[in-house]
């Protein structure tokens, strides 16, 4: 069944497709006449004849690209739907208590959006109110705040139960600039990605060691060359050179955000402790919610990093080091002078202290790990860091001396 | 129905089963079995049994009310507050735990608190990790308090030396055999094919039908078996002492 509409699908477009070519035909070992026809026309291998906007398994599709040299149209739960269902418009599906449903959807979309317009006449009518009027200006800012906040809920609580938005979501098609779709995409994150980052902080230790508290606004995934998971071990030849980022914004606007790269774990034999020490730092680095990718390399390459990357390297024998990439909000309005930057000295870097005397917040992070493996010493070479003859050996603790009982309880 | 030998001792059986003071033949039994209304009690009718038994009043072995005053677990503290301790020292024994593990401290499998890094033994409360239990840690120095402050850089032991690296250990490198013909060292220093060269071996092989009036192929086949057994045969003697070969001589097939 699914296979003969697949090759009906193979011509025309499924817009245009005339509706009564697309009525459900009951089991026959037959193919259909158009079908027949079709093939009669031009023989054509099963390959060819697969539909981009129909194939749904994962043979399919990699056929397709190999034969075809096309990719798969929109998402693979669209097409399987596409392919198993009679292709009629979302809108004009003919179920008496869909179609029902969907008037009580747009009754209540229409009520926001009288809503949203009353909450913006009001917010103009507040914003041009004498301060004396409206209670003091730390009074009208709350009162402004709060009210814009509402328009904010407004905004997605009229779109929110739109079936369309929901498979705009989820086909990766949603645009971040409306405040519904990112609402969607932080609920999301908060589902399961942002709870496991923070296990990973919290376990790892990296939220009381690198940064005293973190509550994460923003997500940040780091890329060398595939994501990685926070905590995963990183091989030094991938993390030779910066990552790229994802940072993922939830609210409206652009903002400048400084990324620190900081090692939680170097080895510091003179305390017979643990150090600090500072992997890179770029500054003034623009994100909003479409702008998410930040290219870390490109950076350096137009010479904008404040301090250029150093691979993070293990010694051998030392336990894993942990890398925490912190993602740093800057105040509004504020630039950092990179040039200044550079000065900062890389070994005992102390993040908290840095972020107090820029003013910095934290508002995302992600990590990983190193350890010594096959290719750390060529890194070390070719970064020109020293110490790759150097192993790192438990040192043995002088056990307490056994004192010997009096010989009264031996008899 | 079993021979007339058997039957004497078949019904000897019945009639020992049937308990002697019942007056019922096993004639009126079967019929009552068949009968609808044969009352039950008929049926379970058991033969008797002892009644009385006559038990044990005193234990036969063992202790039996004494083993209350042994030597006891020897549970409680071992190291008091500030006392020095290296890794493995038992800090506290108990059942349960009355106290948990704290910094530098782990919990063994009784729930014996015990040490993983030297220094000094703290026992504290942290309210801020939980409201109720009571820890014990180690401090790595003397003037150290614990717990450590909530939001604070954890402090830490190194506890390791700097040494000259060893260069790694390169992984033998044994060259081709001129004979390999393909064979390359497998992981466990192996050479042989791959799998997929001996999955292919069949590949080429043609096996010919099996016909049955082929006498001259038949006759092929036996003599080439005689032949390599004879050879075998002759290896075995080869291998053998000469003490045997010496004995009686062996007869082999030419």
């Amino acid at each position: 069944m699914a296979a003969v509409q697949r090759t009906l699908g193979a011509g025309s477009s499924l817009a245009q497709r005339p509706a009564a070519l697309l009525v459900s035909r009951g089991f026959t070992t037959l193919p259909a006449l158009h079908a027949v026809a079709q093939q009669q026309q031009k023989p054509r291998t099963p390959a060819e004849l697969l539909d981009p906007n129909l194939v749904s398994t994962v043979s399919e599709e990699h056929r397709l690209i190999k034969h075809q040299k096309t990719m798969p149209i929109g998402s693979r739960r669209r097409r399987a739907a596409l392919g198993s269902t009679a292709n009629i418009p979302f809108e004009q599906l003919p179920y008496q208590c869909f179609q029902e449903a969907r008037k009580v959807l747009a009754a209540d979309r229409e009520e926001k959006l009288v809503q949203i317009q009353t909450q913006r006449e009001r917010i103009a009518r507040l914003e041009a109110q004498d301060e004396a009027v409206s209670g003091g200006k730390a009074e009208k800012r709350r009162r402004l705040d709060s009210m814009r906040r509402h328009l904010e809920e407004l905004k997605i609580w009229a779109d929110i139960n739109d079936p369309i938005v929901k498979k705009k979501f989820e086909d990766g098609m949603g645009d971040m600039n409306k405040p519904v779709y990112r609402f969607l995409a932080n609920r999301k994150w908060h589902s399961y990605k942002r709870p496991l980052l923070l296990q990973r902080l919290t376990q790892m230790n990296v939220i009381p060691d690198v940064i005293p508290h973190l509550d994460p606004v923003m997500e940040v995934t780091a890329t060398f060359g595939r994501p990685i998971v926070p905590g995963d071990f990183v091989d030094s030849r991938r993390s030779e050179h910066p990552p790229t980022l994802h940072v993922q914004p939830f609210t409206a606007g652009s903002k400048l955000v400084t990324i620190v790269v900081v090692d939680a774990d170097v080895p510091d034999l003179e305390r017979d402790s643990f150090g600090f020490r500072c992997h890179a730092i770029y500054a003034n680095v623009p994100v909003s919610p479409t702008q998410t990718r930040i290219a870390l390399r490109e950076v350096e390459k137009r010479g904008e990093a404040g301090l250029a990357w150093l691979p993070p390297f293990a010694q051998k024998g030392s336990p894993y080091h942990r890398l925490a990439v912190v993602v740093l909000e800057q105040p509004e309005g504020v630039t950092l002078d990179v040039e200044a930057l550079r000065g900062v000295q890389r070994d005992g870097f102390i993040l908290r202290s840095f972020a107090d005397k820029q003013k910095l917040t934290a508002v995302g992070a992600t990590m990983f790990r190193a350890v010594w493996d096959e290719g750390t010493a060529g890194v070390m070479a070719r970064a020109g860091i020293e110490g790759a003859d150097v192993e790192l050996k438990r040192k043995r603790v002088a056990p307490l001396p056994y004192k010997k009982k009096d010989g009264a309880r031996y008899r | 129905m079993p021979p007339s030998s058997l039957r004497p001792p078949l019904r000897a059986i019945f009639t020992a089963l049937l308990p002697r003071s019942s007056p019922t033949t096993l004639a009126f039994r079967l019929a009552a079995l068949n009968s609808p209304h044969t009352p039950s009690h008929i049926l379970s009718a058991q033969p008797p049994v002892l009644t009385s038994i006559r038990h044990a009043t005193h234990a036969a072995a063992g202790r039996a009310n004494g083993g209350k005053n042994g030597p006891g677990p020897r549970l409680g503290a071992k190291k008091g507050h500030d006392q020095y301790v290296v890794p493995g020292n038992i800090i506290f024994r108990q059942r349960g735990t009355h106290w948990f593990a704290g910094e530098n401290c782990a919990l063994g499998r009784d729930h014996t608190v015990y040490a993983t890094q030297p220094g000094y033994v703290r026992y504290y409360r942290d309210p801020g990790l939980h409201p109720e239990r009571k820890y014990i840690g180690v401090a790595l120095r003397r003037e150290q308090t614990l717990p450590t402050p909530a939001g604070a850089v954890r402090r830490r032991r190194l506890g390791m030396e700097a040494v000259v690296r060893e260069p790694e250990v390169t992984k033998i490198q044994v060259e081709k055999p001129l004979e390999a013909g393909g064979m390359v060292m497998r992981p466990n220093l192996q050479f042989r094919l791959g799998n997929w060269q001996i999955g292919r071996v069949a590949d080429g092989v043609r096996v010919r039908g099996f016909q049955k009036g082929d006498r001259f192929l038949a006759w092929r086949r036996r003599e080439a078996r005689k032949a390599r057994s004879a050879e075998k045969r002759s290896h075995k003697a080869k291998g053998k002492g000469k003490a045997k070969a010496k004995g009686k001589p062996r007869k082999v097939a030419a």
